[in-house]
């Protein structure tokens, strides 16, 4: 019986009871059926299963084995650990809409066929957008549409692609779709296409730093930890191996460092780190062999729990304070100090210190890199390492909880958000030190990996501190740019500014033409019908009466060029 | 509008003799890190023109971490608008 009931669906069904229960019992309702679920899916064998025949297709609508369970395993803890910071939010729709969420995207990770993974694809964009409209207002709404359309137009490509797929193959199985020395298929062009816009793929990314930074405190904490690496999985899926991705994931990390470097919203800085993270596992995908992926798979999971420990600390950050913008915090180490050091806990884990999780999931995939002797990857990572450092290491820690003091002294967040950002905090050490744990799990587990080398770990000290470095001397230099209240424009500008522009232009341009068009028309018909008046009325030319003799003399002229005629 | 003064409560971590120690202790782990290079030997380079320079990552990071930096100052001049920018 258990190993029947397909992931994901305790979750999904449970929250139609939801709205049922008294506002108090919602959170905890959340949190027991994320719980339960963690349990049953735990308990379910590796195994394909949930066979439907339909229109002469097979779907395998359920598929676990040691990918999607890592994955399933991951997304249960963080949908556990975000019901818990959700636990003092009276709001239905955030409830509703997180659990199904979180369960959609655990059904998609265990999806065995490319049809049952877009209905999940899609529902998780659909459940996710109510967690963006929660905010109640304008602003929100909007980046909610913003992000609506862009999720379910990633999600009618891939439909798309598998309908290409099942008409060029008769298979609507989800495995690789790359064939080695081959071009992609249109069908796989399209599916890439999908996963990229949910991967954040540069200039497909904006709508992640849009949105994200727009949902409620909690809400973003989902956010964080389910789409994009959805993404990921269906990526390692699809598109282990495949080159392109390598450079895609280059620039992925190096592009959004930039952008976090001058952006004053915190959690928008976070948006563009997870952008710079998810290039991190781009790379792995692209690189395809077995330590890249086992690589790409310990740095999603790894990710998912420092990502959201960050965003917690920024979210309550924002809960106490009403802002997370950069120019106005500052100082608040004195009164949120449990916050303060789970935030530098996450920064730590994210910048890759020793013994904590960063550093034994992000060095494979470097390694994995240097081992495939690919200089220029390599070469790329370390800078962007660097830059991790920066826009995370240091800036969100820094200038949250020490720079200048802002003057603002609030209450230290709620006991739910500490306990939650406590698991999560835990967590991160936890990965680092007892690493052979999560590497046991991995979707190669006879690859044999140690971080704890001495080069390994004197080097990424030295990369790290160094950094640190850098930053002491620019800002006892003046250097370091301040921090300004300001709207950076990224590709949203394109169609949030220039398309409006453009086609409000054309139009514009279009009125005048047409009515340009027009009165040249009516200038034309008039002066026709003046003529016309002026030549045929009765003392025009062709209007008025001749006199006989004239008409007389013309006939005659006539008749004799028609004798001639004749007898020519 | 004038903004409220910051109570002047300074915590251990804002008084600027414990500034400066912070920083101290800093660049004295930093210089270690970089001759900890030289006790120890890298098994298996794999970029040995690199890697076997002292304190190679230590440079690097040093120097990546400024470029970013300004990379951003040169950014923000293209970039920057008024905050309300989509809200006109």
């Amino acid at each position: 019986m258990i190993d029947n009931i397909p992931p994901g669906l305790i979750m999904i069904l449970g929250a139609l009871l939801l709205p049922f229960l008294a506002h108090r019992a919602q959170a905890i309702g959340v949190l027991v059926l994320s719980l339960i679920s963690m349990v049953v899916f735990w308990f379910t064998p590796e195994s394909t299963f949930g066979q439907i025949e339909l229109f002469g297709m097979t779907l395998e609508a359920i598929r676990i084995d040691r990918l999607s369970r890592l994955f399933g395993i991951v997304f249960h803890i963080a949908a556990i650990v975000s019901a818990i910071y959700a636990l003092h939010v009276r709001d239905t729709r955030q409830h509703v809409a997180g659990i199904v969420y979180a369960g959609a995207a655990i059904g998609a990770c265990c999806a065995g066929d490319l049809m049952t993974l877009f209905v999940y694809w899609e529902l998780t964009a659909l459940s996710s957008v109510f967690l963006v409209w929660a905010s109640d207002n304008a602003q929100a709404y909007k980046a909610g549409m913003r992000y609506l359309i862009i999720q379910v137009a990633s999600g009618v490509l891939l439909l798309s692609g598998a309908i290409m797929r099942f008409v060029e193959t008769g298979s609507l199985e989800f495995t690789s779709l790359v064939t080695e020395g081959e071009p992609l298929s249109a069908s796989a062009f399209l599916i890439l296409f999908a996963f990229g816009i949910k991967c954040a793929f540069p200039l497909l990314h904006n709508w992640l730093q849009d949105s994200y930074p727009q949902a409620t405190v909690s809400g973003t904490v989902f956010l964080s930890a389910f789409t994009t690496k959805l993404a990921v999985y269906s990526l390692i899926r699809g598109f282990a191996g495949f080159e392109p991705l390598i450079w895609i994931g280059c620039a992925m990390t190096l592009f959004p460092i930039v952008f976090a470097v001058i952006e004053n919203d915190l959690r928008r800085v976070l948006a563009y780190s997870l952008n710079n993270q998810l290039g991190f596992m781009v790379v792995g995908i692209g690189i395809g062999t077995e330590l890249a992926i086992n690589g790409t798979v310990a740095h999603a999971f790894c990710h998912i729990i420092y990502k959201s420990l960050l965003f917690m600390s920024m979210g309550a950050v924002l809960f106490r304070v009403g802002t997370v913008k950069a120019t106005e915090l500052g100082g608040l180490h004195k009164s949120m100090p449990l916050t303060t050091i789970f935030c530098i806990i996450g920064a730590g884990a994210i910048s890759g210190f020793p013994l904590l999780s960063g550093f034994i999931s992000k060095s494979m995939i470097i390694s994995a890199a240097a081992e495939e002797h690919q200089f220029w990857v390599w070469f790329v990572l370390l800078i962007a390492s660097a830059g991790v450092m920066e826009h995370s290491g240091i800036k969100i820690p820094f200038f949250a909880f020490f720079a200048h003091d802002s003057g603002k002294r609030v209450k230290e967040a709620p006991a739910n958000m500490l306990v939650a950002m406590a698991i999560a905090a835990f967590l991160c050490i936890a990965l680092g030190v007892a690493y052979p744990v999560l590497y046991r799990m991995l979707p190669h587990p006879e690859i044999d990996y140690h971080p704890y080398t001495v080069t390994h770990v004197v080097t990424q000290l030295q990369l790290l501190m160094f950094a640190a470095l850098a930053f002491v001397f620019l800002m006892k230099s003046g250097l370091y740019p301040a921090e300004q209240r300001a709207t950076n424009l990224d590709t949203d500008w394109v169609y949030r500014r220039a398309v409006p522009a453009v086609i409000s232009a054309t139009r514009s341009i279009g009125r005048v033409l047409d009515r340009s068009l027009r009165d040249d028309g009516l200038v034309i018909l008039k002066g026709f019908l003046s003529t016309a008046n002026r030549n045929f009325n009765d003392k025009g030319v062709l209007g008025g009466t001749w006199s006989t003799s004239t008409m007389t003399f013309w006939a005659t002229i006539l008749l004799a060029i028609c004798l001639v005629l004749y007898y020519l | 509008m004038t903004e409220p003064k910051p109570p002047s409560d300074p915590s251990w971590f804002e008084k600027p003799r414990n500034i400066n120690l912070m920083i101290g202790v800093l660049v004295l782990v930093c210089v270690a890190l970089v001759l900890a290079d030289l006790f120890y030997e890298n098994p298996h380079p794999h970029f040995p023109k690199w890697e076997n320079v002292l304190g190679f990552q230590a440079w690097f990071g040093f120097i990546a971490f400024v470029i970013i930096v300004f990379l951003g100052r040169l950014l923000r001049v293209i970039v920057r608008r008024p905050e309300d920018y989509y809200d006109r």
